[in-house]
């Protein structure tokens, strides 16, 4: 089989493109995206299929979202792109009170297809602000009926693309936009695709499970060479969506290694981080150690410098692992910073 | 400018047996109440007949409608039974949303009736998508988004307005100015309590018309949904009415000056349309059969969902899986 290698921003237009190609009532719509939207994922849409197909529209979050719904009401296949998803604050309640309750409160089982995409995290360089930096997950999934994805490589982007526009629930696709950056071999096979709720096994190893996604699981796949370099056998499990999530495969994982370390980049209270780690004491048959690596409760500093003091990576997250492995076994649970 | 289709006589009729029949309904619903049977979810659509009903009577079964929550003439003239809504008003299983939803969610896409959001605001924008999706696959179809005082209050109508004249969508939006918002009169929440002032700022159609006269009602929005059809884009009317019942099943509207709804009373649409019928050559005893039409079809109706099977968790969800 083909493949051709892809940046994160490229595999997600030319999945984009193959979607609208077949589909004339799948629709692109939001800010900017006739040039080619907020992160240069939507580039050539417009010229290709057109006014009909690729919708831009004014900066009017509520009346973008409350259209898509009614288009999905209709039998279109709404794909909305979020400026940043920080904004999604803005819209919370047209995803979760509205797209997500339609079908139950209507008692319609149809499908609800609207995939909500958009950049998230900040960049390289950092320094984007408190407003265009913060990992949006932890917000959405406590809302039931929601799917949550969030690649960490182009490939999963691409592959997991095409699942979400295959999915009969609203789907919130977080584009990290360090991932857009990497680049991957990427089937060219039209029907690739990466199946929702399947986590996957990045790295085998026999001491210690950790688990990340987005563009923590890049920081953990080096912190996880050099932990093998010092004797520490580390699996690495990037579960690729928030909700479902792949309590299952953790759980697997975590029965070998009896031991857990979750590397998010959101603040830690209330995080997806928390609830990965609640899950796996529940249905551990024998007792685990575990351990969090993640952004401090704080509000992201507007400069760069600062902000890489908040950021886990690398570093920190090999760090959380030394210590829960090195700790004795009555000592809390290891918090990092 | 299209010229205004009036009602004929047997328009009138059909309209008056629907208003006739939302209002026996409705009496019925405060009575129990008032006996102190908590309805749930039971806002009363009494004296707003008129503005429901002929304003969705020019519809077509294709054509899309948002409806508010109060009142049953709205999903009654598009053609959604009153058993239908009983049995989603009291939970029972069959209806339209098996309990799942209940009279605040009584829903038919077969007839145009995609469902209700209850976050009052996001109507605009999905009536606009609505109307969007018809506009692209090139149909004729127009959507209808009735709207009160606090969803009129929201910045989404904006959002969506700008979108609806921007993109010349087929849509209608109908402020039901009622002159409350629960305890809240419109004069306190719009200036000179008009609803549809902030829509003069674009240059289409918006009306203000008296929401009693079901004629008047029938009229403008005949000619709202003509000019839609022809691809002339989004209007807006605003009518006027008044809630002459308390706004919720647990409200005593103490707040409401009894003179004030004495007078509206003298303006009830439900007699000035017998009246115009009369005018109109039908015979009092025609009308009177339709009261007791009307009277019958509410008992029936309410003796058979009393005799149905509350709604399980169970059926919900089956309804779900199929
Ligand atoms: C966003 C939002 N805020 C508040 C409410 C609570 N609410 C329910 S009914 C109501 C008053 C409705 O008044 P109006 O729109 O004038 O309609 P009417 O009841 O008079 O027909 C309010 C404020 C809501 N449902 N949604």
């Amino acid at each position: 089989m083909t493949s051709t290698r892809l940046t994160g921003r490229e595999a997600l237009n030319r999945v984009l493109a193959s979607e609208l190609a077949v589909n004339r009532r799948a629709v692109v719509m939001g800010e900017t995206v006739r040039l080619a939207g907020s992160s240069g994922v939507l580039h050539g849409l417009y010229d290709r299929f057109g006014p009909s197909q690729v919708i831009e529209t004014p900066v009017s979050e509520n009346g973008i979202f409350g259209a898509a719904l009614g288009l999905a009401l209709a039998g279109f296949r709404p794909i909305v792109e979020i400026y940043s998803a920080d904004f999604l604050l803005v819209v919370a309640n047209e995803i979760i009170g509205d797209m997500c309750k339609w079908r139950q409160q209507q008692a319609r089982p149809g499908p609800m297809p609207i995939v909500i995409r958009g950049c998230m995290g900040p960049n390289a360089k950092g320094g984007l602000g408190p407003e265009h930096s913060q990992s949006m997950e932890p917000y959405f999934h406590h809302a039931p009926g929601l799917v949550i994805v969030t690649p960490g490589t182009p490939r999963d982007m691409a592959g997991l693309l095409r699942a979400s526009l295959r999915s009969p629930d609203p789907v919130l696709f977080f584009e990290h936009r360090r991932v857009y950056d990497l680049a991957d071999e990427i089937p060219d096979d039209e029907s690739f695709i990466i199946e929702l709720g399947r986590a996957e096994v990045v790295r085998e190893g026999k001491d210690v499970t950790l688990v990340a996604w987005g563009w923590m699981r890049s920081e953990a796949e080096i912190a996880s060479s050099v932990l093998d370099a010092e004797g520490i056998s580390v699996e690495l499990i990037d579960p690729r969506t928030i909700a479902p999530m792949d309590h299952e495969a953790i759980r697997r994982s975590v029965a070998r290694t009896a031991q857990l370390v979750v590397a998010e980049e959101a603040p830690r209270t209330g995080g997806v981080g928390a609830e990965v780690l609640a899950r796996a004491v529940e249905s551990a048959a024998r007792p685990i150690r575990v351990a969090r690596v993640s952004m401090p409760d704080a509000i992201h500093p507007y400069s760069a410098s600062m902000e890489r003091l908040f950021i886990p990576n690398a570093n920190t997250i090999a760090d959380a692992v030394r210590r829960l492995v090195s700790s004795a076994r009555s000592a809390p649970p290891v918090l990092a910073r | 400018m299209l010229t205004a289709k009036r009602m004929t006589v047997e328009d009138l009729a059909s309209a008056y047996r629907v208003m006739m029949l939302s209002r026996r309904f409705d009496e019925w619903l405060g009575e129990l109440n008032h006996r102190g049977t908590p309805v749930p979810h039971y806002h009363s659509g009494v004296g707003q007949e008129a503005l429901m009903v002929a304003a969705v009577t020019p519809l077509r079964r294709t054509d899309q409608m948002i409806y508010t929550h109060r009142g049953y003439g709205h999903l009654l003239a598009k053609g959604i039974s009153l058993r239908e809504i009983a049995l989603d008003l009291f939970m029972k299983a069959g209806g339209t949303n098996h309990g799942l939803g209940g009279v605040m969610h009584v829903n038919r896409p077969d007839l145009g009736v995609p469902g209700r959001e209850g976050v009052f605001g996001g109507r605009f924008a999905i009536a606009a998508g609505l109307a969007l999706a018809a506009k692209l696959d090139g149909r004729d179809e127009v959507t209808v988004c009735f709207y009160g005082e606090a969803a009129g209050a929201r910045g989404n109508l904006y959002e969506a307005l700008n979108m609806v004249v921007l993109w010349n969508l087929p849509v209608i939006y109908v402020a039901e100015n009622n002159g409350w918002s629960f305890s809240s009169r419109t004069e306190w929440l719009y200036p000179e309590g008009r609803m549809s002032r902030v829509w003069r700022g674009f240059e289409i159609p918006v009306e203000v018309i008296d929401g009693n006269d079901a004629e008047e009602v029938f009229a403008t929005v005949s000619r709202a949904v003509a000019r839609a059809r022809a691809g002339e884009g989004p209007s807006v009317i605003e009518a006027l009415t008044y809630r002459l019942e308390p706004h919720i099943w647990r409200d005593k509207a103490a707040y409401q000056p009894p003179d004030e709804i004495a007078s509206w009373r003298r303006r009830d649409p439900i007699a000035r349309a017998a009246r115009r019928l009369l005018e109109l050559g039908m015979n009092q005893n025609e009308i009177d059969s339709i009261a007791c039409w009307a009277e019958d079809e509410v008992e029936r109706t309410i003796a058979a969902v009393e005799a149905a099977p509350d709604a399980t968790w169970e059926d919900g969800r089956h309804q779900m899986e199929v």
